[in-house]
């Protein structure tokens, strides 16, 4: 691009044009929160509750997305399709009892993620196409073991995922308690600097002796396990499940990791920033409905807003 | 022998090998009941084939330079509605019109991109969003009718018992895709933004001529799917192809583009989109449960994402040179 | 009246300025060599006139009028070509496709005879004549590839050619070749300017030469005006031997011993003994083998084979973390693409390969790290407010800083493999890296550096090994061997 683009004639030097896309984002927070602050009823316990509710179920496989983003391995187009597979496995496993299923969706979720990455880990195969090698086989997998039916809670005990506690709606919390996990995984732990670093730059990883396949096989397998939970608090919501049940989550959660701030193309961005992501766009989605826009608005809006708001974080760093 | 194996598994030859080796495979199920090898078969491949291959070229192309338009899915839908919005006394406007949209919806996102050095998943998923906004504003979300009961019937109509319009347009599309880049500097020029974009640039080319060029293709190709999908099936709706996204990156991929760029073909690709539409159809021809074609289809791209990963290769020479190694210790211990 | 004027460049990146108010003039017909060491602003400056950077302040003036070169393309359109020292062809297409690419004469059905004829009458210039022009330019070794860029510069009608380190992988027949080719087009009306660190050829071919040091112009002289010696005197603006830091040898036990070491395809039967506290320096240009015997030693090698043992351990090769277990530490020769982290902080970059000792179970001791980091910045000289800095702010020469601190974090001597150490880095900072080094000696480890420049192998290294094409030459002790010698070795040994 010539030194006349639109893009130096931005260029600052170095710290200033940092501070400057600082301050961008903290008047787009503010002006977000203006916005929803000042719509009535914005602040009602319903639509309180109806925000926390869209938070929790798309959050949780936003914060899994995030860390396969960080890894520098894009997006998975195969999460949805692991939420609604662990409702099935973990609704047909209630039959053991509660705690037992829940165990037993979340390791089936790992290990349809760890699959994943260990390929993707260990011998660079391309992330996008085994995800959707994951999804195909998934959906098959799924409607072979199913016939094809709903399924139905095997037992007893689901109220420990839904409803309410202290006036909070449990799926919020389940949801907040894996993004303070996942932040602390990936801020206190080796493995999480390692995937930061893998992320950053694979090949300098490589020669600074990083473990990168083992980063890249647990930042999956993380992935997983955040479908699996949301996967749970889906199939406790509705009673329920099939494989439609997570469909098209894949690209809210990559829109909320994007919209909070990871680099798409790994190596910066956090577990809170696609808190705040998923946060704004739920709000921005409650707003335009408490305002009255009609739905088809609000899909426009929204759909405007995340692309505004992508090109705003990049347009202080370079490429 | 082997030797000849590799060939055929060599990334350009592979798409075909595949497509035959689908067909074998399918052959063999069928076992003579000639569910399979139909006229009917046929026609139904063509007609699926018609439905996403042009989809699969637009992603395919742009995965080709190293990019990733998410928003052919969105173009899809938005097209094929203001084509069944505006061409109803004159299908070639709704058409063009549709087309239009494509264009200019490639346009701004590879200006985006190339002006503000975005990477294309951010801005075209923001494309997406905004697209299937646009779409649902458009139609207020309901289904649009298109009462051009001759245009559906004529698009659909079997011509030879092979194919109908609508997968004859979509061949002609490839073949010109095809002669476009192999006979232009055109094809040179993408081939070359995708293998090393850099090199490109400083020899000279302008490569975000060429990004913006790919993306307005991918957004008139997909755009063409939409228009000639919906005007055959009598309707539009927002949600007209939901998961169309997925099954036209494999395509493309089996097809034989390359993810680090710089390497495909429209004819591989039209190979990759072939396959899968043959697996489907031919599966449920031969009258296998549905979810075969999904356990199918996940098998073969996992294999070839096995394949294909760069860091096999080493892994393998890495292992083999290991057990020489540890042979001549042996030997020298004993 | 001069064909190309510059007046006035400046060009900053960050807070280095690179450029500091750089003016020269070339006229028709003239070849003009540009020298200065690494880091002086001769690839900035080439960038500039081809619209690959904007310069800041200044001027580019052609045919008496001033222009704005917005790119490449631009550039093009001028009359000016370029060769560039980073090759810029396109791996997947062939020779034919790379000469015409980004060539604005291209018609756009573009397999018309005319075409490859040019295409074969341009290799056929440059010696490869006999070169399929189907053949993928993948499948080309780099002293080929630099040919085929340079006659795609035989396939543009410019009327300015530049030439960036042209010559650095080709054998004397292929040098040879430019040179003609150079002089056929002096001849033609065009005029070239010509970027070299190879004192010799600027008097073999160049009419003219530009001495450019630390980013400031020091001037221009006519080739029979000046001599070596007082080129190199400009260049350096010192006498050659303060730049290196004097010590005494001292070397003690053998640290590493090579034997049979092979990287295919161009390193075979490769030996080394290298003892502790002693700098040893593998002589050779790009595709001598050089850095690819350092970099199986570091572990990054898939498919090197032989034995090596290190501190009488035998280390296996093929694993980056056995090289580790056995205190084997790497400076890449790609900072940017292997070095350094670019977007990470500059303390991040200290502490990445101390994660594990401070860790436990897993979890990281921030504070050890923050602490870490402090006590690295401070051994190698980096500022400590740079520490929450990101590392792409840094000078290249402060990156390359980063690198040896992150070595330094062991507290046992070991082997410190570096590739190409000052590689891009500006002369300060390239005199504080070979003072590093030398301390690095002095606490007992073992240097092994591989370096494409002889000047820093004469300057620095205790044990010369040259290499060309994958095999050793011969072996110096400090003092044994001038620059002649080496040089001879590198680029036509006599029993090959």
């Amino acid at each position: 691009m010539s030194g006349v683009s639109l893009r130096s004639r931005l260029r600052l030097r170095g710290l200033r044009a940092r501070h400057l896309v600082l301050a961008i984002r903290v008047a787009a927070a503010a002006a977000i929160a203006v916005f929803a602050l000042s719509t009535p009823g914005f602040t009602s316990p319903l639509s309180i509750n109806a925000l926390l509710n869209a938070i929790s179920f798309i959050g949780c496989v936003a914060v899994g997305m995030t860390f396969i983003t960080l890894t520098g391995n894009i997006m998975s187009l195969c999460l949805g399709a692991t939420v609604s597979a662990s409702a099935l496995v973990f609704l047909a496993s209630l039959s053991l009892g509660v705690l037992p299923a829940f165990g037993v969706a979340i390791a089936f979720g790992i290990v349809v993620t760890a699959a994943q990455g260990a390929l993707v880990g260990y011998i660079r195969a391309n992330p996008i196409l085994v995800s959707i090698a994951g999804l195909s086989l998934l959906l098959g997998g799924a409607a072979f073991a199913t016939g094809g039916q709903r399924i139905y809670p095997g037992g007893e005990g689901l109220q420990v995922f839904k409803g309410r506690f202290a006036g909070i709606p449990i799926e919020a919390l389940y949801f907040f308690a894996t993004v303070v996990v996942g932040q602390l995984v990936l801020s206190f732990t080796r493995i999480g600097r390692d995937m930061v670093m893998v992320g950053s730059n694979l090949r300098a990883a490589t020669a600074a002796g990083v473990d990168t396949a083992a980063a890249i096989t647990m930042a999956y397998v993380i992935a997983g396990a955040c479908s699996a939970v949301s996967g749970v608090l889906l199939a406790a919501r509705y009673g329920s499940g099939d494989m439609e049940l997570g469909s098209g989550y894949d690209y809210t959660a990559i829109a909320a990791v994007l919209v909070g701030g990871t680099a798409i193309q790994g190596g910066a961005g956090s577990v809170v920033r696609t808190l705040l992501g998923v946060t704004a766009i739920a709000i921005i989605e409650v707003v335009l409905l408490l305002r009255g826009f009609s739905q088809q608005l609000q899909y426009l809006v929204t759909g405007l807003i995340v692309l505004a708001v992508i090109m705003l974080h990049t347009l202080g760093e370079r490429r | 022998m082997t030797r000849a194996v590799a060939k055929l598994l060599d990334p350009k030859l592979r798409p075909f090998t595949v497509m035959a080796g689908a067909i074998v495979f399918l052959g063999l199920l069928d076992r003579g009941t000639g569910y399979f090898f139909s006229i009917g078969t046929i026609f139904s491949v063509m007609q699926l084939f018609a439905t996403f291959g042009l989809v699969a070229l637009g992603l395919g192309l742009s995965i080709l330079i190293r990019e990733f338009d998410l928003s052919v899915a969105g173009i899809v839908g938005l097209a094929g509605c203001i084509a069944v919005m505006t061409g109803v006394g004159n299908p070639w406007l709704g058409l063009v019109l549709g087309l239009g949209a494509g264009v200019v919806s490639g346009v701004i996102q590879g200006l985006i991109m190339t002006r503000l050095h975005l990477s294309s998943v951010g801005v075209s998923l923001g494309g997406l969003l905004t697209l299937q906004g646009l779409t649902y504003v458009l139609t207020d979300n309901k289904t649009v009718a298109y009462p051009n009961i001759a245009v559906s019937l004529s698009l659909n109509a079997p011509i030879a018992h092979l194919i109908s319009v609508r997968s004859a347009a979509c061949l002609a599309v490839f073949v010109v895709a095809a002669l476009a880049m192999a006979y232009t500097h055109v094809g040179r020029d993408v081939i070359a933004t995708g293998s090393d974009r850099r090199a490109a640039r400083v020899a000279g080319l302008n490569t975000d001529r060429v990004v913006i060029g790919v993306f307005a293709a991918s957004g008139a190709s997909a755009a063409l799917a939409g228009v000639l999908l919906s005007y055959s099936l009598g309707a539009a709706s927002p949600v007209a192809l939901a998961d169309v996204l997925a099954p036209a990156a494999a395509a493309a991929i089996v097809g034989g583009v390359s993810v680090v760029g710089g390497r495909g073909s429209p004819m591989g690709i039209a190979a990759g989109v072939m396959t899968l539409c043959i697996l489907r159809s031919g599966l449920s021809a031969i009258g296998v449960e549905p979810y075969v074609h999904d356990l199918v289809t996940g098998s073969i791209l996992i294999a070839i994402a096995f394949l294909d990963a760069p860091e096999l290769a080493r892994r393998v020479t890495a292992w083999r040179l290991a057990r020489v190694e540890r042979q001549a210790l042996a030997r020298k211990s004993s | 009246m001069p064909i190309l004027a510059i007046e006035g460049a400046t060009k900053r990146f960050g807070p280095n300025e690179v450029l500091r108010n750089v003016t020269l003039s070339l006229d028709a017909q003239e070849i003009r060599a540009i020298c200065g060491e690494n880091g002086a602003g001769k690839s900035t400056l080439v960038k500039i006139i081809t619209g690959v950077h904007s310069a800041d302040g200044g001027r580019i003036v052609i045919d008496g009028q001033p222009v704005e070169v917005r790119n490449p393309q631009h550039a093009q359109e001028l009359g000016i070509a370029l060769v560039a020292q980073e090759l810029s062809l396109a791996p997947a297409l062939s020779v034919l496709d790379n000469i015409w690419l980004g060539n604005r004469e291209v018609p756009l059905f573009h397999r018309r005879r005319a075409l490859r004829e040019r295409a074969q009458a341009a290799l056929q210039k440059v010696g490869l004549g006999d070169l399929p022009l189907e053949t993928p330019v993948s499948q080309l070794s780099i002293g080929r590839r630099q040919l085929v860029e340079l006659a795609r510069m035989l396939t543009r009608d410019a009327r300015v050619f530049i030439l960036d380190e042209p010559t650095a992988t080709l054998s004397d027949v292929e040098i040879e070749r430019i040179f003609a080719a150079l002089r056929t087009l002096k001849a033609e009306g065009k005029s070239i300017i010509y970027i070299t660190h190879r004192l010799g050829e600027v008097f073999q071919v160049c009419d003219s030469v530009t001495v450019l040091r630390n980013g400031e112009l020091v001037g221009t002289r006519r080739t029979d005006e000046i001599d070596r010696a007082k080129l190199m005197e400009m260049m350096l603006g010192r006498a050659l031997g303060e730049m290196y830091p004097r010590w005494d040898s001292n070397p003690g036990a053998p640290m590493l011993e090579v034997s049979n070491l092979g990287v295919p395809p161009l390193v075979q039967g490769f030996h080394l003994t290298a003892p502790r506290g002693a700098v040893v320096c593998l002589a050779g240009q790009v595709g001598s083998g050089a850095i690819e015997v350092l970099r199986a030693l570091a572990g990054l090698a898939h498919n090197a084979s032989g034995e090596v043992r290190v501190a009488g351990q035998a280390m296996p090769l093929r694993s980056v973390a056995s090289a580790r277990t056995a205190k084997v530490q790497f400076i890449s020769e790609d900072r940017a693409g292997e070095g350094v982290f670019l977007r990470l902080r500059v303390g991040a970059n200290l502490v990445a390969t101390q994660l594990a000792d401070h860790s436990r179970f897993g979890v990281l001791s921030r504070h050890g790290l923050r602490a870490a980091a402090a006590k690295l910045a401070a051994a190698v000289g980096v500022d400590r407010t740079r520490l929450r800095s990101q590392a792409d702010e840094l000078s290249g020469g402060n990156q390359q800083k980063l690198a040896f601190g992150r070595s330094l974090g062991r507290d046992d001597a070991g082997v410190l493999l570096m590739n190409e150490p000052t590689r891009g880095v500006d002369v300060g900072a390239r005199a504080e890296i070979y003072r590093l080094i030398r301390q690095f000696c002095d606490r007992g480890y073992c240097l092994v550096m591989a370096s494409s420049d002889i000047e820093e192998v004469l300057g620095m290294a205790d044990v010369i090994v040259s290499m060309y094409r994958g095999r050793q030459i011969a072996v110096y002790r400090r003092g044994e061997a001038d620059m002649q010698r080496v040089l001879a070795d590198i680029t036509h040994p006599a029993a090959a």
